[in-house]
């Protein structure tokens, strides 16, 4: 069970690092708190799990999501 | 001529960071698991602990008894996160004060936000988010404030609970109507809130002198109730975290200053 949400972090956070869509990176980063969230429960740190899943899938979004708004969300297609 | 050169670099280092990645996730457990883990400090805590702090939960009385110091940094962290964003808040609304004159920006406000009516804020505030946050913010607070004045209890703790309160005062702030209509999204009482908070911690700190426990001694210590001193700890850091997270996503938001 470890193994698989370690994982499926891996994967969400190297798709935050590829994706050229912003807003898709955010939302991928967020699920990675979440997974976080999840294996601190199983780790049995429940304290650590509160701070993860309110501040890393709640303030966090929130903040990079009004960041984006105020920015432009897709990278120039030059590359 | 520049585009294939950075595209390249940007891939090598995609491909090193994917590496390490990688290669952590596949060894540290099995690292981890071949040496047995350091049990000195866990007895030590299980043993003394709870007669120590008073505290049922043992992480609050590790941060706030025996590690005082590294929660007063934490505070002291947010207080200058938040001095920084300020800052740079306020240096973008004196370059656009200086650098242009249209009416699109009003003086008070700080440079991400638009005047009252063209704020995108505004167009984000449909019924439908008017009813759902201002329905389930008070809830969000009540449940805030239950897991800082529980902390050492039950899971949780300041910190938790005032981030937990930062995003009922989130709530409130996208559900009212009218702005400022609710005192605890004006920005203004929360920055008072803030300040005071943190006065009060170091004043708290600095009461284990006069019981002869120095510096971030507790007071209570001799005392029936030693957990006097983390329950009013935590409710202090809780108010101090909620305040401030909620004030600078407030102020991101364009609601005041």
């Amino acid at each position: 069970m470890i193994s698989v949400i370690l994982t499926l972090i891996l994967v969400l956070a190297v798709f935050t690092l590829m994706s050229k869509d912003l807003l898709h990176g955010v939302i991928a980063m967020s699920a990675v708190s979440l997974m976080c969230s999840l294996l601190f429960v199983i780790l049995q740190a429940p304290d650590v799990a509160i701070t993860e899943a309110a501040v890393g899938a709640g303030v966090s979004t929130v903040i990079f999501v009004w960041a984006l708004r105020h920015t432009k969300r897709r990278d120039d297609d030059n590359t | 001529m520049t585009t294939p050169k950075t595209f390249k670099q940007f891939w090598g280092l995609f491909t090193t960071l994917l590496a390490i990645f990688s290669i952590g996730a596949v060894l540290l457990p099995i690292f981890l698991n071949a040496h047995p883990w350091p049990t000195a400090a866990r007895d030590y805590l299980a043993m003394r602990g709870n007669t120590d702090s008073g505290a049922t939960n043992l992480v609050s009385a590790i941060y706030l008894g025996y590690r005082v110091f590294d929660t007063f940094g934490e505070t002291i962290v947010l207080l200058v996160s938040v001095l920084g964003t300020m800052g740079i808040l306020t240096r973008v609304e004196s370059l656009v004060d200086a650098s242009s004159d249209d009416e699109h920006t009003i003086g008070t406000v700080s440079g991400f936000s638009l005047s009252q009516e063209k704020r995108r804020s505004h167009t984000l505030r449909t019924h439908l988010l008017e009813v759902v946050t201002g329905k389930i913010g008070p809830i969000v607070l009540l449940f805030g404030f239950y897991v800082m004045l529980y902390g050492h209890v039950s899971p949780g703790g300041g910190f938790q609970g005032g981030v937990i309160l930062a995003s009922g005062i989130i709530f409130l702030a996208l559900g009212n109507p009218q702005e400022g209509s609710s005192g605890i999204s004006n920005p203004e009482i929360l920055v008072r809130i803030e300040t005071v908070a943190f006065l009060i911690l170091v004043l708290v700190f600095f009461s284990g002198f006069f019981m002869g426990n120095g510096f971030f001694g507790n007071p209570l210590e001799s005392t029936q109730v030693p957990v006097g001193y983390i329950v009013l700890l935590n409710a202090i850091i809780g108010l101090k975290v909620g305040t401030s997270i909620g004030f600078m996503c407030i102020a991101m938001m364009g609601g005041g200053y």
